[in-house]
């Protein structure tokens, strides 16, 4: 029996688990092992997860699982993406679908967000939330690495309706050694099929001299798909494997991205506190339009936005925005 | 105003620590400061040599300020203890290198140290599963001992009151009437403060996704070496620090995880809050100690901090924090003074420091370091 919600398409066949581990056969078909299982169920900004262009300064509940069909040297979260989810489950959080969307609701969250790990090792359950959230009308998201096969990567438009995709790497090279998959290809599909039908942003973690490289094909690949793409590069702290390799240098990764800022006019550089290009500018006249701090591992955060009815104030470009601007919480002295 | 130095290794940068804004222009100690964050990148908060950085940038910006009080947290024991399966023998080796940091400060400083073991730490026996209620449980800041509980149902109140490993269910009201005031937003508040037995912490939404392995013991009491007879409580230490900076230099140096079980110096024993209320490691205990007030108040257990984490929040880079403390002794004190710390987001605001230079991680991500210059009118 094979599984078909990634790429790796891994035989479950006579009690076999898969890469992830989160999926067993039974009763003739496939089913999740640990369903409703959380590791997170945070509220966090919406610029935090990182989403700039979705509904600006709002706040998102933030739900993860466990399990991971990526083998990333560097993963920022492998306590909870590389063990073992049998062993995981008991610290979980277990939160029918209804139970997670009153969280949301209680939290003042406009949203819900997959991130943590990776959500095709949890569809079925994503399914059932959705179904509900949907009900009390509010909006799913995730942060996927998009290795999913077609079929999945449609179930994912019917589950989301915004994604952050990891685009890690281009070369065959870095994503063996680095990533752990044969190639791009299928994560190339991906981004293009689901920019055609949501909103997308795309994260790129850069790892000096390892995949630093790559950003022009990136760029110019993404500048294909969309050349409104808001696109994220992160300044890799590396974790686990490569816990002991060195901080990519800001100055330097600044100065390759603003060689490629030509093609794409959301590109952002952060992930380290205080960073500076955190900023939208209107891709038509740069005007500055929102304004972010950035406080790395703290999850960034909505300075200000200038944007009037979702278009820049000096030259009427509309900004690409999913969803409004949150209206700002007032303290009591200030309420009306 | 305060300006914050963030250094993400091999990159610094200068901003308004109230509003976030970058600074162009250099201060008289920013060269001083940021030379000091240059040499000493933080290694991270549950490394080993953690503990070692805290003395090796204090004796660095000693040397080069010469201020008269010092302000120290020692916490990567804290940290290891609470999220790494240490046997009793790595907890040993773990509070004797502590012990080492704090002495060779002391030994290369000449200043007369005063030693806050900020409490204990215990196994987790079990956590107590708060998220199945009507109502919303909520913890903030680490907190393993409170949890506040927010439009709860009937049915709620029921549940809890069954459950054993709750040792009270406090109204709010009783709460404030014991150690209030509390002027916070009725929005933000909790109607009752959950209160859970020794070795267990609350289990609810919003927590971390690490596993805990232990949390802070039972710590009424909390010990205090350097300090002289007479002390009995938190709130006096800060006046006893301020008469020793009338005949000397002093430290005050905030061991994080050690309580009188573990404290590796001769102490005295004083209160560490009121009836069955006591401060965990956190702002609230580090406020008290150097305000000479009880402050629970400002950041409570349970408060929906979420609801002020937006755009108009001022302090960007002080986690919650909405202002600088007053009265704190940092600021009081018409000497120099420095802080150092591993403790981050907070050290900079409790302590009150002329220079504070602490690390920058959250949820044990380490990003780098951040030195916040309150005032630069002693250079």
């Amino acid at each position: 029996m094979q599984c078909n919600y990634c790429e790796w398409r891994c035989d479950l066949a006579n009690g076999k688990l898969g890469l992830c581990r989160m999926y067993e056969t039974a009763e003739g078909g496939i089913r999740e092992r640990f369903p409703h299982y959380w590791s997170s169920c945070i509220p966090a900004r919406i610029e935090s997860i990182p989403f700039y262009h979705v509904r600006p300064g709002s706040r998102a509940l933030v739900i993860g699982t466990m399990g991971c069909n990526f083998r990333c040297r560097y993963c920022s979260n492998a306590f909870i993406a590389k063990e073992d989810p049998a062993v995981v489950r008991e610290r979980m959080l277990r939160l029918s679908p209804a139970e997670v969307v009153r969280k949301a609701r209680q939290m003042g969250c406009a949203g819900i967000v997959f991130n943590v790990n990776e959500p095709a090792v949890s569809l079925p359950s994503l399914q059932e939330l959705a179904a509900e959230a949907r009900r009390e009308g509010i909006a799913l998201g995730c942060l996927t690495n998009a290795y999913t096969t077609e079929e999945s990567t449609e179930l994912l438009t019917s589950i989301f309706s915004f994604f952050n995709v990891g685009l890690k790497g281009m070369s065959a090279t870095f994503n063996r050694d680095h990533i752990g998959i044969p190639g791009v290809e299928p994560i190339l599909r991906n981004i293009r099929r689901l920019a055609a039908v949501a909103h997308v942003e795309v994260t790129t973690p850069i790892i000096e001299s390892v995949n630093d490289g790559e950003l022009d094909d990136m760029a110019r690949f993404l500048a294909d798909v969309d050349p409104e793409i808001p696109w994220h590069v992160f300044r890799l702290l590396p974790e686990d494997e490569m816990k002991e390799a060195r901080y990519p240098s800001v100055d330097r990764i600044a100065a390759a991205l603003d060689a490629v800022r030509v093609r794409l006019p959301y590109i952002y550089f952060h992930n380290f506190v205080g960073s500076e290009w955190v900023n939208t500018h209107c891709p038509e006249c740069g005007t500055l339009v929102i304004e972010r701090f950035s406080l790395g591992c703290g999850g960034d955060k909505l300075k200000a936005c200038h944007c009037t009815g979702g278009s820049c104030p000096a030259c009427g470009h509309e900004i690409r925005l999913a969803g409004d601007v949150a209206p700002t919480w007032q303290p009591a002295e200030v309420r009306p | 105003m305060s300006r914050a130095i963030i250094d993400a290794r091999e990159w610094q940068k200068a901003f308004d620590l109230k509003t976030g804004a970058t600074l162009a222009a250099k201060g008289p100690l920013d060269d001083l400061v940021r030379g000091v964050q240059d040499r000493h990148p933080y290694p991270g908060d549950l490394d080993a040599a953690g503990n070692r950085w805290v003395t090796d940038t204090a004796m660095d910006l000693l040397e080069r300020y010469d201020p008269s009080f010092v302000f120290l947290t020692y916490a990567q024991q804290y940290f290891a203890g609470r999220y790494t399966p240490l046997t009793e023998a790595q907890w040993g080796a773990t509070i004797a290198t502590v012990y080492r940091e704090v002495e060779r400060f002391a030994a290369l400083s000449g200043f007369t140290p005063v030693i806050v073991g900020t409490g204990d730490m215990a196994p987790l026996v079990a956590p107590i599963d708060l998220t199945h209620l009507d109502g919303l449980a909520l913890c903030t800041h680490w907190s393993a001992r409170y949890a506040g509980l927010h439009e709860p149902s009937p049915a709620d109140l029921a549940l809890l009151g069954t459950l054993p490993e709750i040792e009270r269910i406090v109204p709010w009201q009783q709460f404030v009437d014991l150690l209030g005031p509390c002027s916070l937003d009725p929005v933000l508040l909790p109607k009752y403060v959950l209160v859970a037995r020794a070795g267990h912490m609350f289990k609810t939404v919003g927590g971390a996704f690490r596993q805990v392995r232990r949390v802070p013991a039972p710590a009424y009491r909390i010990p205090v070496s350097g300090c002289p007879e007479g002390v009995s409580d938190s709130t006096e230490v800060r006046s006893t620090v301020e008469k020793l900076l009338g005949a000397g230099r002093v430290a005050l140096i905030f061991v994080e995880g050690l309580g009188i079980e573990n404290f590796p110096w001769s102490c005295r024993e004083i209160d560490n809050g009121r009836e069955w209320y006591y401060y965990e490691t956190g702002d609230a205990q580090y406020l008290t100690i150097t305000t000479g007030r009880h402050q629970v108040f400002e950041y409570p257990p349970g408060y929906r901090y979420f609801e002020e984490d937006g755009p108009g929040k001022e302090f960007p880079f002080s986690g919650y924090f909405r202002s600088v403390p007053a009265r704190t002794l940092g600021a009081d004190f018409g000497g120099r003074s420095i802080a150092v710390g591993n403790r981050s987001m907070f050290m900079h605001m409790a302590a009150g420091a002329d220079i504070s230079v602490e690390c920058f991680a959250r949820n044990l991500y380490n990003q780098g370091t951040m030195a916040v210059i309150h005032r630069d009118d002693k250079a």
